[in-house]
């Protein structure tokens, strides 16, 4: 039995996947939740943007807005379908609901930025009149679509279809669309603006993370199982993809930095793109295409340790669940 | 004053052209902002850096612009990006910092101030600067300004590091009241800060100096408020729980609020209100218990703002015989309804000796309601046992639980918030020299468990507090005990002098603090010392010289109250304390020998003569932002990463253990590909084989090293700190049987109190700058490189 053959698995033991079960364990205990957030702070910060950075700033919520949804209806179409093991299914699931937690959050922050209901209905809307999102939501539904008419994963053509569907979502749209989008908030955040924004995206940042490794191990564990899916044409299609994308949200810089903002530009954005475009080729197994280094200092800030002072800002390095009882003679 | 007016043409508005040195020079105080201009200034500032490269700064500045830029953008761009060079080369920290000293010197000299007494009388036009200390600066301008340039001569701004300056210029230098402009340079506001304190100019000039050299430092609210028309300068408030009534606890939100209002931190009891389901005879109704009380305290406290610079910040004491205890302990949990959640509010055990032995025994626990058994509060030690045991017989409780369950609640609270911190009752009110004769109650202690003093209903206790920087008293391979002294007698100084110069927002807090005249003297930068002298913070000698700097601390500040006294008289409340029956911090604590005999005997014999100006002396308070100012460890604790982000309101700052970086440089180590792999160890350096085990064991993380080390060093001071120690405790995974542990430890060998208890995310964020990991295969090749670097053929 593989991880993609056709089928209700619903045997958690024997355990095939204990990975995914960790995976799934491992979320739980870094829930968090959209009240913890504090945006009172980003109030004043937008007032004191210029039209340049209001603009990037509006652009990115507008994104923001729909971004997640887009993510969990793929999940529950095509990747809860056709994932056939429940300890994944456990952790989908999970993501299901980070997802939710995700759309939760920019709605509120949406609500909180523009209190003008009918700014907030543009930018919901944003998915059909702004040409450089509608450019990046159309991606996205083409390849929701590309998986959607897979009943059961019979052939190896069919394998194909799906492991570029998943491969999209994590390296592309989760892997790529939103670390681009991340780049904007940590710019900002470098430059003590939007605090409140950049805490929150944090939690999602982390969320995201975690969700492009399991789609990641989901490859591994198939290209483990069916090594003859991963030929040539695979890779070739991967590329092919990437470098869409990687255009997208170039576009999608364009507009977002149309004003001139100090600090960022569009060439550095796209070297920041095709630097992790690379990256995700690397964690693929798959050579890179453009092989150049990331412009961006203030994104190696987000690599490292944070430590916050507790009288600024929350400390968003917790755990939630802690197990064990009481006893008086172990190590620490 | 027109200087001031805004009409002034600001130099923030020029256009500059990419690429040419076009720009208009509209007048003549402007900075030359042109990128060649800037090369030139760059290339003077960093002369003595030899690691860095100017035109690496200048053309990528340059690079970042876009058309139509101003000259201003230019210049902050300048900063910033030395200041993102610094995790590459720790020296571009330095030139950061002398670049944002640049811009900010342009800015004060834009107002009009070429001087730091113009700058006093701005600001005094403008209603920033108090009276008293404009009229000071006024009489005594000259001596003042030359103190300043010869600061200056002598590098006193070169001193900074990049996030230093960044948050003295984001936070602490005064602005104007309108155009939102520093009128003070970094320099400037260290004067200001003396200058606020001192009654002669030669006074003002001393305590100056020892500021500029960054030795020591006042807590923020003595430097946010020293010499301004608001001189509240102390930084912690502890107020004893409200009466069990509305008009008392309404009056406790209005007290907090005005408290916190000046950048105070509070800390609040609430074992006094009735629990949940205790009947109210007024309304024949019953009780909702603590929660929904402190919900509003949460709200009233997130709406005060500390004049734009930080967010109030409250911690609240519970005892844990209090029925609400559970729900207590779960107001910082992230699930459940939010009208029982305080997010903000922080939280902490008092615990009295009793539960802790009732943990050991695996007895029962009983929650008694404060209206059941009043005097719980105001007792402690065995005076607390008998009433609690005969509650206890007499069935008055309203439920028992078995002590390890609520034991084992604290634990969890612990590691899932960080907070619910464990303070000992018994300890803190045994050892404090407040404490000497019945009713004279330590109720809790504050916003950072460093602060231990006594309360009442008609007494807020205050303390103001600085802290001495440790590694600036390191000299040729040793302490500089003689300049250790200096530094803490001018420091006991004028942290006396606060107590009579500051403004007590309340009248509770006005009649504590001139009767105990308390102050907290605290530290900085001990890693700096062991890391200076190759320590690891669990070797013998770290724990030696850790408790011989605490005495030493202690023993002279002493002495400096001593001498106060014998000037101005002993504390009103002298004859009420400990050291009037003789009795000094370590006589309060068995078998403590000071190593310094005969001059413990002189001084003995000096405060049965005079008394002691202060009832208490030391709090080693935890020093978050003034280390960041001096460029050092945070007061006692190991360093949490060798390469780590802080993440404050003026924006994320990376940090890298410098000496660390000089020992990888001396062995031709600091290289892109060592960088990546700390970086991916996060922060850590115990996988850089090529590294020697004993720098390895001196460059351990607060994750790893022994939390056992960190407590008993804690405690081997604990004689010397007549208040307490912010002590955090570090456990990357923390499980309830590692916490039970080790806080039942921390219990047994004494300590007062305890502070946060750091842990790690469960999940992490994927790197998105360090090579991506190398695919599965790969990862055995070197694990096993690491293992076994010799013998490993696969990595040759």
């Amino acid at each position: 039995m593989r991880l993609l053959d056709p089928g209700m698995n619903l045997t958690l033991r024997p355990m095939r996947y204990p990975d995914f079960y960790e995976k799934y364990r491992a979320a739980i205990r870094n829930t968090w939740t959209v009240e913890e957030v504090d945006l009172h702070s980003d109030l004043p910060d937008l007032d004191k943007l210029g039209p340049a950075e209001r603009h990037l700033v509006q652009r990115l919520v507008a994104f923001f807005a729909t971004g997640d949804t887009i993510v969990a209806n793929n999940l529950v179409l095509n990747l809860y379908r056709h994932i056939n093991a429940p300890e994944a299914r456990l952790y989908l699931s999970r993501q299901l609901f980070e997802e939710a937690v995700h759309v939760q959050f920019y709605l509120t922050l949406l609500d909180t930025y523009l209190p003008d209901p009918d700014e907030r209905a543009k930018a919901f809307a944003a998915v059909e009149h702004i040409p450089s999102i509608r450019r990046k939501a159309e991606f996205c539904f083409r390849w929701i679509d590309s998986a959607m008419g897979l009943e059961r994963l019979e052939t190896r053509d069919d394998r194909r279809q799906f492991l570029l569907n998943l491969i999209c979502f994590a390296a592309c749209i989760e892997g790529l669309f939103f670390y681009g989008a991340f780049a904007y908030v940590y710019f900002l955040r470098s430059r003590g603006l939007l605090n409140g924004l950049a805490s929150g995206t944090n939690w999602v940042f982390r969320d995201e993370s975690a969700h492009m490794d399991f789609a990641f191990q989901v490859v591994e564990t198939v290209r483990a199982e069916e090594p003859d899916l991963f030929d040539d044409e695979l890779a070739e299609d991967v590329r092919r993809m990437l470098a869409e994308a990687v255009e997208a949200e170039t576009a999608f810089a364009e507009d977002l930095l149309a004003g001139g903002v100090a600090g960022m530009t569009v060439a550095d954005m796209r070297t920041y793109l095709q630097h992790v475009a690379d990256r995700r080729l690397a964690q693929l197994g798959m050579a890179p295409m453009y092989g150049v280094a990331n412009p961006f200092a203030f994104m190696e800030l987000q690599d490292v340790q944070e430590l916050a002072n507790f009288f600024e800002r929350r400390v968003s390095a917790y755990q939630v669940a802690v197990t064990g009882s009481v006893s008086f003679d172990e190590d620490f | 004053m027109t200087v001031m007016d805004s009409a002034i043409p600001r130099a923030q508005n020029r256009p500059v052209s990419t690429g040419s040195s076009a720009i208009v020079e509209a007048d003549a105080a402007a900075l030359p902002t042109a990128p060649e201009a800037l090369l030139d200034a760059v290339r003077a500032l960093a002369a003595d850096l030899p690691d860095t490269d100017p035109a690496r700064v200048v053309d990528r500045a340059v690079a970042g612009l876009h058309t139509g830029a101003t000259a201003a953008e230019l210049d902050a761009l300048a900063v910033r990006t030395a200041a993102e060079l610094i995790a590459q080369e720790p020296e571009y920290s330095r030139l950061a910092a002398r670049l944002l000293a640049r811009t900010i010197g342009a800015e004060v000299r834009s107002q009009g101030v070429g001087a730091f007494s113009e700058g006093i009388a701005l600001g005094h036009a403008e209603g920033l600067i108090g009276d008293t200390t404009a009229a000071f600066v006024a009489a005594h301008a000259a001596e003042l300004d030359a103190a300043v340039d010869s600061a200056l001569a002598a590098g006193a701004d070169r001193r900074f590091e990049y996030f230093g300056l960044r948050t003295v210029y984001d936070r602490y230098l005064l602005r104007h009241p309108v155009n939102r402009q520093v009128v003070e340079t970094p320099q400037y506001f260290l004067l200001r800060v003396a200058c606020g304190l001192s009654r002669t100019a030669e006074e003002a000039v001393g305590f100056y100096r020892l500021m500029s050299s960054l030795a020591y430092l006042p807590s923020s609210p003595t430097l946010f408020n020293s010499g301004t028309r608001h001189t509240q300068m102390s930084s912690c408030y502890l107020l004893d729980s409200p009466q069990d009534n509305l008009e008392s606890i309404y009056d406790m939100y209005g007290r907090i609020a005005r408290l916190s209002k000046f950048a105070g931190g509070i800390g609040v009891a609430w074992s006094r209100i009735r629990s949940r389901g205790a009947l109210i005879r007024g309304t024949n109704g019953h009780s909702n218990g603590i929660v929904p009380w402190l919900n509003t305290l949460d709200a009233s406290v997130q709406a005060v703002n500390q004049g734009g610079r930080r967010k109030g910040a409250a911690c609240v004491y519970l005892e844990p015989w209090h029925p609400d205890i559970l729900e207590f302990l779960e107001l910082r949990d992230n699930t459940g309804e939010e009208a029982r959640r305080t997010h903000n509010l922080n939280l902490a055990n008092w615990i009295p000796d009793l539960f802790m032995r009732r943990v050991d025994a695996d007895g029962v626990w009983s929650l008694f309601d404060p209206n059941e058994v009043p005097e719980l509060p105001d007792l402690w030690g065995p005076e607390f046992d008998a009433v609690y045991e005969q509650a206890e017989c007499d069935g008055r409780f309203v439920r028992q639980i078995p002590a390890r369950e609520l034991y084992a609640r604290m634990m969890r609270t612990l590691a899932q918030t960080g907070n619910g911190w464990m303070t000992f009752k018994d300890a803190a009110n045994r050892t404090c020299n407040q404490a000497a004769e019945p009713g004279n109650v330590v109720h809790l202690s504050n916003l950072c468990t460093e602060i231990l003093e006594v309360t009442s209903d008609g007494e807020t206790a205050v303390c103001n507090l600085g802290s001495v920087q440790l590694g600036a008293h390191v000299a040729d391979g040793g302490m500089d005990w003689d300049k250790l002294r200096a530094t803490v007698r001018t420091a006991v100084t004028f942290l006396d002098r606060v107590i009579d110069i500051n403004y007590y927002p309340t009248g509770q807090a006005a009649a504590s603090n001139p009767r105990w005249r308390p102050v907290g003297l605290g530290v900085m930068g001990l890693q700096d010392v062991f890391f200076s002298l190759g320590l690891p913070f669990d070797a013998p000698e770290a724990r030696e010289l850790s408790t011989r700097i605490a005495e030493e601390i202690y023993l002279t500040a002493l002495e400096t109250s001593c001498d106060l006294a014998a000037e101005a008289g002993p504390h009103p409340a002298y004859e009420e304390t400990h050291a009037a029956r003789g009795r000094l911090q370590p006589d309060l604590w068995d078998g403590v020998t000071p190593t310094q005999t005969k001059r413990w005997d002189a001084l003995r014999d000096r405060v049965a003569a005079h008394g002691l100006r202060n009832s208490l002396l030391i709090a080693v308070a935890p020093t978050a932002t003034i280390a960041s100012i001096a460029g050092a460890y945070e007061c006692i604790e190991p360093q949490v990463s060798n390469l780590f982000k802080r993440e404050t309101l003026s924006g994320e700052f990376l940090q890298i253990n410098t000496y660390l970086v000089r020992e990888l440089k001396a062995r031709g180590l600091w290289t892109a590909a060592v960088r990546d792999r700390i970086k991916r160890a996060e922060g850590s350096v115990q996988d850089i084989v090529e590294l020697p085990e004993d720098v390895r064991r001196l460059y351990r993380t607060a994750w790893e090293l022994p939390q056992r080390a960190l407590i008993d060093l804690a405690a081997a001071r604990s004689p010397y700190i007549d208040q307490s120690q912010s002590l955090n405790l570090f456990m990357a995974d923390p499980t309830i049987g590692k916490l039970s542990s080790m806080y039942r430890y921390a219990w047994s060998t004494g300590l007062k109190t305890t502070y946060y208890l750091r842990s790690r995310p469960a999940t992490r964020i994927q790197q998105a700058t360090v090579a991506a990991a190398p695919a599965v295969a790969d990862e055995e090749a070197i694990a096993c490189s690491l293992e076994n670097p010799e013998a490993c053929e696969a990595c040759q």
